[in-house]
């Protein structure tokens, strides 16, 4: 079958381009295709669970697309309830960036939907649904749907022998009361890949090889933190955009909807865990083994004593984009509002909830400061739709005497950051993609409840 | 046509019914602990430390065989609860009691250990077990052994909270001690008005034995207004004032429940 791409480089049909684009949309063969429907997966032997999911499986299909070139994606959705797919991280129009707010249509109950848009940046991305599941935990990213997006650059980021796509996911999840006086989401399992410890493939590996990890939390709503006993980890790109300064670190920490691209020398011959740091967490299932060519021991595990990370350390010594002109300050206050010890809170930026939380709007080409002033017990992943911004300043205590000034933070590149409970954090960003533009924590019961705003350009 | 009862008559009848219904009010009547328990239970390698403070304010004024009038009777109960694991406790009580011309007096001590269906399990309700025996002095209950069955069952909603114990207890060494079991149950509602100030009811029953459930006069029944301050997950505080809607019932009786969680478990984040 002959492709979009391959039908419009035909010279009589590219010259009736583009008013021909629409029609061959519709005869061409897309260059590939999501089918969202419900699935039963096998989690364990003992944890077995109807979800929705793409193309069947948990994770959905890694999609490898190239920078710059464009693609169209066909997403069928067989469910009963509208969908939209999300394509996070990447700089593409509002109206096929896949959130409903922003303006994207959403994918009709039991019908079929086409999005062409030009992958860039280039590194690790993914996709999602960009529903809502408010008391729900088994749909939006309480659920199965969500895939990687691998945008493959000119050069790679690293030189590798062997890679390997982790996504790190919670289920079943039921509220329980938590110190905040709410309650919040807890999870029954913890999973890699769909599978929890002992029930899914090792990752098998060759003594000598450096391998490339390119770690996905897809949680709803769960902080992770990894570690791969007998190994370290060198940092090389945080939410798939290479880091000044790579790192040799214990352990990682990835925030719901954050990834983490580490290089490992697989230099310790055995059967290994790489799994959750935390005991309760790995107990719920998220480790896999870690299986060195001819060995078949039993997988083992070291424990680390303490919980180490911090963004500041892979930071550089210069600004992404250097300006002389002082970027225009955005303050952003995050508050709950309780709702009774027997609920999830709500949540507010700057006193009110989506959609009544609102800024002025962006002007094109500007660049921007977000202050973001932490004022809850939570801590917030939060992400910028179709925008990546440089981390300025983090961690800067709310409350009491600050120990010192915040380091000021340079050359750090995402779309998600974790801030922390009572403290201010601050990025910047250049407004360079005009159109609605959302900015949420991706933490699926605080977005449900609240803590999302949408960015208008003037 | 009926013969008239003369005022001997009535005395004399009223004399027989109290002895007949008496041991049982008593029994029923103890105020010690007045709480309607929830399906939570304390965590491992915590105690919780409760001391129960309870005035009648208007009760019993008469000493009745042998057990001391309940009128005016400052009941301060120690409590200490222990957590066994992530679904099971144990507590243990200390029973006083100081009145005028009494003074400050031991009553008794029970031991309640208790399991509840897991977290884990979800659950949509919260579910829990009790069971409670111990040793009462006579001049403060005529039953002196008794034993208690609490089936305990709350949930959480939005503001509201709901929470029912219908117990049943049992007389092991006393004058009722053949009643069989009685059925006692208990019951809460209250509204969150700010994350701090909850308020609510607490209801208290005791219906007699389970089979030859007693007439409302003689059975107990009290409604406490309440107010629970969440200050803090270590501290628990229970305000209420209650009153007796029944002949057997003390009248009024104020009670407050002041509550530290004390927590020796490593908190390492590893864990």
């Amino acid at each position: 079958m002959i492709s979009r791409r391959e039908l419009l480089k035909l010279p009589s049909l590219a010259a009736l381009a583009p008013s021909f684009s629409a029609f061959a949309d519709l005869l061409a063969a897309p260059d590939y295709r999501i089918d969202i429907a419900p699935v039963t997966i096998d989690l364990s032997p003992r944890h077995k669970l109807k979800t929705t999911a793409y193309n069947g499986q948990v994770p959905g299909a890694l999609l490898r697309l190239k920078e710059n070139q464009p693609v169209t994606i066909e997403v069928a959705n067989h469910t009963d309830r509208p969908e939209v797919v999300h394509w996070h991280g990447l700089f593409v129009p509002a109206d096929v960036d896949g959130a409903m707010e922003e303006g994207t249509p959403p994918i009709a109950a039991n019908s079929t939907a086409r999005f062409t848009f030009t992958p860039r940046p280039s590194g690790f991305r993914w996709y999602h649904t960009h529903t809502m599941a408010m008391n729900d935990f088994t749909r939006a990213q309480y659920g199965g749907q969500h895939g990687f997006l691998m945008i493959d650059p000119r050069d790679n980021p690293a030189r590798y022998d062997q890679e390997f796509f982790l996504a790190l996911h919670d289920w079943d999840g039921h509220l329980l009361a938590s110190d905040d006086g709410a309650m919040n989401p807890s999870y029954a399992v913890a999973t890699i890949n769909g599978k929890a410890m002992g029930s899914g493939e090792p990752l098998r590996v060759k003594q000598g090889q450096r391998i490339l990890l390119h770690i996905l939390n897809s949680s709803p709503t769960e902080v992770h933190w990894i570690a791969l006993a007998g190994h370290s980890f060198r940092v090389v790109a945080l939410d798939g955009n290479p880091v000044p300064s790579p790192q040799w670190v214990p352990m990682l920490r990835l925030a719901p909807a954050e990834r983490i691209c580490a290089l490992v020398e697989m230099n310790n011959p055995g059967v290994w865990v790489l799994g959750e740091v935390r005991k309760h967490v790995q107990a719920l299932g998220m480790a896999v083994a870690v299986e060195y060519e001819n060995r078949s021991d039993t997988a083992r595990w070291e424990q680390p004593p303490d919980l180490i990370w911090n963004y500041e350390q892979f930071a550089g010594t210069q600004s992404t984009e250097p300006s002389t002109e002082p970027p225009t300050i955005v303050p952003l206050r995050f508050e709950s509002k309780f709702r009774g010890h027997g609920a999830m809170e709500a949540w507010l930026i700057n006193g009110n909830s989506y959609p009544n939380a609102r800024v002025a709007p962006l002007i094109h080409g500007q660049r921007y400061r977000l202050q973001f002033i932490n004022n809850s017990l939570d801590a917030h992943p939060l992400h910028l739709h179709r925008h990546s911004f440089e981390l300025r300043s983090l961690g800067a205590p709310l409350v009491g005497p600050p120990d010192a000034s915040p380091r000021d933070i340079r050359g750090i590149i995402k779309d998600v950051v974790l801030v922390d409970a009572q403290t201010r954090a601050e990025v910047e960003f250049t407004a360079n993609n005009p159109g609605a533009t959302l900015f949420h924590c991706h933490q699926q019961n605080h977005m449900d409840l609240g803590l999302m705003m949408l960015f208008d350009y003037a | 046509m009926p013969e008239r009862l003369t005022y001997e008559g009535c005395k004399r009848l009223s004399i027989l019914l109290a002895l007949a219904f008496l041991p049982m009010l008593a029994s029923a009547q103890a105020n010690y602990e007045i709480q309607v328990y929830g399906a939570e239970t304390v965590p491992p390698q915590s105690l919780m430390v409760e001391l129960h403070s309870n005035f009648t304010v208007e009760g019993e004024k008469a000493t009745i065989d042998g057990v001391y009038p309940t009128n005016h009777q400052e009941h301060e109960t120690i409590e200490l609860t222990k957590g066994l694991n992530e679904w099971s406790e144990v507590g243990f009580y200390i029973f006083t009691s100081e009145q005028d011309g009494h003074g400050v007096q031991w009553v008794g001590d029970h031991i309640r250990p208790r399991v509840r269906v897991p977290e884990s399990w979800g659950w949509p309700v919260g579910v829990s077990l009790s069971t409670e025996i111990g040793f009462q002095r006579s001049a403060y209950s005529t039953d002196t052994w008794t034993w208690e069955i609490r089936p305990i069952i709350d949930k959480s909603v939005g503001r509201w909270y709901f929470a029912v114990n219908p117990a049943l207890e049992r007389t092991l060494h006393g004058p009722d001690v053949n009643q069989g079991l009685g059925f006692a149950p208990s019951a809460k509602i209250s509204y969150d008005f700010t994350r701090v100030v909850s308020g609510g009811l607490e209801w208290y029953a005791d219906y007699g034995a389970i089979g030859n459930i007693s007439p409302v006069h003689n059975q107990q029944q009290q409604v406490f207004v309440v107010t629970d301050l969440n200050v803090s997950p270590l501290w628990e505080i229970n305000i209420g004032v209650g009153i007796g809607a029944t002949a057997a019932t003390d009248h009024l009786i104020v009670k407050a429940i002041l509550g530290r969680r004390f927590d020796w478990s490593r908190h390492s984040p590893i864990d």
